[in-house]
Formats: C-alpha cells, sequence, structure tokens
C-alpha cells in the first residue's frame, strides 16, 4: 500500500475549504439537472404493456398503485439467468427503506425483469426484499425502452475482448456471457394523468449510478472507489460476502 | 390533457440527449471531485476518544472493526431539533439513516465500517433503533468531546459567542447539534481523519433523493425538510 501523504490540520483545512467549494458547484448543478428534468416533455405511452405481478396480471396503469409518478427499475434476470444479477441485486438492496419516504412524494418505485414470475419471487425470498417486481413475460416493455439486446445487435461486442467483470457477472447469474448481455439495466420514469400514461425520463449505464449508494459513500471514503484496473469486480449479493 | 408539455418521442429523445451531455459533464466533475477528496492530506487524530458500544467500551481505533476505514455519521439524538420526548431521534438524520442498512454488506465488503454515532446514553438509543427497525453500529459518544471536535455539536459557549459549521464561522448557532458525516483511515495503529462533510453534503447519503431527482415531479417541496417523517410516521400524517 501507497503511503498517504500526512499534512497538519490547517493543510488540510485549506485544501477542504478549496474542495467545498466545487462540492457545493456541483450539488447547485444537480439541482439545475434536476429542474432540466423536470422541462423534459412527456411522451404519451401508445403500447398496451401486461405485467405479471403477484396480484395478477396488470397494466402498466395499474402499476401506478394509485400514485401519480412510477419509477420502474429494469433489474437484470432474464430467462437463461439461475439467479438475478449482482450488480442489479446491489441496487435493489437499497429500495424497500426508500419505499415509504417515495410514497409521500406520490411516488410508486418498483422492479421489472423478463423472467418468469415464480422465479422472481423466489430470488426475492432468497434476497429478504419486499418492493413489488412484475415479470414482462410475453411483452416488449424492455425492449421497447433499449434495454434487450438481440443476438445480432451483440455479435461484436461478444466477439470482441470481453471484459472479465462481465464473465464474472455472468457466471455468478448462473449464464453465459451472450445470455447475461441480452439483459441492460435501465431506470424509466411515468407520470399518469387523466388515465394517460406518459413517459418522462429512461437512463442507463452510468445513469444508474446514483442508485449505487455505496458509491456515493466510498466517494467520500479515503480510499475512494479503488477498483480501477481490478481484474475480479469486488461487488458480490449481500448473502455471499465472507463466503470463499 | 396534462399542463406540462406533451411530445413526440423524436421531441422527447433530441431534449434527452442534449441533457444525458450535461448529465455526463456532472458525472465527470463527480469523478474530479472523488479523486480531489483521496487527495487531501490525512490528518492524525491526536486526541483519544471513547465510546460505549453493545461490546463494551472501544476507542475510534477500535471503531473499524478490523477494517482500514470508517465513515462515522454524526446523528442528532436526545436534544436539538426536530426531537421531542417520544421521538428523540431528528428525523433529519432517521431518513439519512434509513438507506445505512442496506450499504453495510457491500462498504464492508470494501475495507469500510460505517456507523453512526449520538450523544446520549446508549440504553436510549437502544429503544429508538428498535422501532426503526435498524441494524446498523450505532454508538454513544456521551462524555467525549468527539461530536464537538468534529463540527457537528456546540457547546453553549459556542452558541453564544460563536462556531464553525460546514467550514464556515456562525455568530450565535441556533442548534446544538447538525448533521454530518466523518472519514477516517487507519494505519500502522495510527487513526487519521481523512475527510468531513455537513449540511446539503450529506444529501449524498439520502437516496431517495436521487430517485426523485429523476421522478416527473422532481423533488417537488417547499424546501428540504418540509416533508420529511419518519418512515413509521407517513401514514398517521396522511390520516
Amino acid at each position: 500500500m501507497t503511503e498517504h501523504r500526512i499534512g497538519t490540520q490547517e493543510e488540510w483545512q485549506k485544501e477542504r475549504d478549496a474542495l467545498l467549494e466545487q462540492e457545493k458547484e456541483l450539488t447547485r448543478r444537480n439541482d439545475e439537472l434536476t429542474r432540466k428534468r423536470l422541462e423534459l416533455p412527456w411522451v404519451p405511452v401508445e403500447n398496451d404493456y401486461s405485467f405479471e405481478t403477484a396480484d395478477g396480471t396488470k397494466s402498466l396503469a395499474e402499476l401506478f398503485d394509485g400514485r401519480s409518478q412510477l419509477l420502474i427499475y429494469h433489474f437484470m434476470f432474464g430467462d437463461p439467468y439461475v439467479a438475478g444479477c449482482t450488480v442489479c441485486s446491489s441496487i435493489a438492496d437499497t429500495l424497500d427503506p426508500q419505499v415509504p419516504h417515495l410514497k409521500a412524494r406520490d411516488v410508486t418505485l418498483m422492479c421489472t425483469s423478463r423472467a418468469p414470475l415464480d422465479r422472481l419471487l423466489a430470488y426475492r425470498d432468497r434476497m429478504g426484499w419486499s418492493f413489488n417486481w412484475a415479470s414482462t413475460v410475453g411483452s416488449d416493455f424492455h425492449r421497447d425502452l433499449g434495454f434487450v439486446n438481440t443476438e445480432e445487435e451483440l455479435k461484436p461486442f461478444l466477439e470482441g475482448d470481453i471484459p472479465p467483470a462481465v464473465e464474472q457477472m455472468a457466471e455468478r447469474s448462473g449464464t453465459d456471457v451472450a445470455g447475461y448481455v441480452a439483459e441492460g439495466p435501465g431506470l424509466s420514469a411515468y407520470a399518469l394523468e387523466d388515465g394517460t400514461v406518459y413517459r418522462t425520463y429512461v437512463s442507463t449505464a452510468r445513469g444508474l449510478e446514483p442508485a449505487m449508494a455505496y458509491y456515493g459513500l466510498l466517494d467520500r471514503t479515503p480510499r475512494g472507489r479503488h477498483e480501477e484496473g481490478e481484474q475480479s469486480h469486488w461487488l458480490r449479493r449481500h448473502d455471499e460476502y465472507g463466503a470463499a | 390533457m396534462p399542463e406540462h408539455e406533451v411530445g413526440t418521442r423524436e421531441g422527447w429523445l433530441a431534449a434527452r440527449r442534449e441533457l444525458l451531455d450535461a448529465e455526463k459533464e456532472h458525472m465527470r466533475q463527480g469523478d474530479e471531485l472523488a479523486r480531489r477528496r483521496e487527495r487531501l492530506p490525512w490528518v492524525p487524530v491526536e486526541k483519544e476518544y471513547a465510546f460505549e458500544t453493545n461490546e463494551g467500551r472501544k476507542t475510534l481505533a477500535d471503531l473499524f472493526d478490523g477494517r482500514s476505514q470508517l465513515l462515522v455519521y454524526h446523528f442528532m439524538f436526545g436534544f436539538g431539533f426536530r426531537v421531542d420526548e417520544q421521538n428523540p431521534g431528528c428525523t433529519g438524520c432517521s431518513f439519512v439513516a434509513d438507506h445505512f442498512d442496506a450499504v453495510i454488506p457491500h462498504l464492508n465488503g470494501h475495507d469500510v465500517t460505517l456507523v453512526a454515532e449520538s450523544i446520549a446514553p446508549l440504553e436510549e438509543l437502544h429503544p429508538y433503533k428498535q422501532r426503526m427497525g435498524w441494524g446498523f453500529p450505532w454508538v454513544s459518544s456521551l462524555g467525549s468531546d468527539f461530536k464537538y471536535d468534529f463540527g457537528a455539536a456546540f457547546t453553549e459557549e459556542q452558541q453564544t459567542n460563536g462556531a464553525e459549521y460546514n467550514f464556515k464561522h456562525v455568530d450565535q448557532p441556533p442548534w446544538p447539534q447538525r448533521e454530518g458525516l466523518s472519514a477516517f483511515a487507519i494505519q500502522d495503529g495510527v487513526v487519521h481523519h481523512t475527510y468531513s462533510t455537513y449540511d446539503r453534503g450529506t444529501e449524498q447519503l439520502i437516496g431517495t433523493y436521487r430517485y426523485l431527482d429523476v421522478a416527473p415531479l422532481g423533488r417537488n417541496e417547499d424546501g428540504p425538510a418540509s416533508w420529511w417523517h419518519r418512515h413509521d410516521e407517513y401514514e398517521e400524517v396522511a390520516r
């Protein structure tokens, strides 16, 4: 381990003060982005999607569960998966405690995946979660948002150098790389007004990092994320840490 | 039709792409700040602090629990604002703490220990922790200068004559405590203070805001804290 620079309280304070100004600027910039998101036009969702849920088949409008806003985390759990994606699982870990606070802001938060419902619910039991999780079986919901990749689309990726982390994640979900990356992660937001559902926002890739709450904390630790150049990704399911 | 602008898929996509560029820039600025945080000098902690924990009395070095990095959340409990006898834990800190248990296995798996500390006896923290259903380690700093020295509590003298909060002088801080997060590293048995953040700096710990920031109506609040409640109080409020 490299020796870190040791300083006096005064040296630290001087650098911390300069950093604080930049942190404040970043916070204000985030407020501005939030305002810009609010200005995005709403697009009516024309397709009739149906979802399998623990309470039977539901439409997209019914997923709002009586509230005016809906946030859906698109959890990577396709048919060939034996267990849900490890990274998505780390996001899902954080959902339950947030649900009461989001409900208070008139927001329903839930997950959807392409695997059959009984497998989603069995995995939910294993992980000890209780948020609503719907299966999109038989609907193009994920595909229409760009969160499903066909074999054809994946060909260039699969024929290239596969990052070791992707191979590891695929293995941990009990599938091969092609099966694993057929699914993509994402977050989508909807508003319901006068019976019409509008899509308001969609994000993916690093746009999902804010949902990985541990990164916000790691970014404030002495060694930061400390994962660049690592051959093996450190992340595990919460019940797998410490297992050999 | 909603009052909000309704657009076509193409119109939305064009606006979304423009926003994406701004989001990416913001993300990269965040990465740069994270690198700058890592470059801050480490300051050795010379003073001895003692904490009461479920496993007995511990030093700051003991709180690392075998890991090399420690995050301490300064939780406002027992006195100050947003508390009363029935609800001794601050509403805002309780909202923050609702996010802890889910991230702890991942932080621990990456060599980071997260604990909360409050100026209150353990036997007062326990019933509240049980009511909230929390599992994270919560230690008592009662009788120690810890929270004062790391800028999240203020003596009566400071409340009259002035103190620093969030690295800024406040003439007469109207609060005996405030929220904050401090980070420490241990190396060769020496504890170093590496970072502290306060006020809106702790918003990073409130994952719920990350979701509200992408919801159709955004945060939809008249200033932060206007709608916060303890997670078991919302139904009562709605009635």
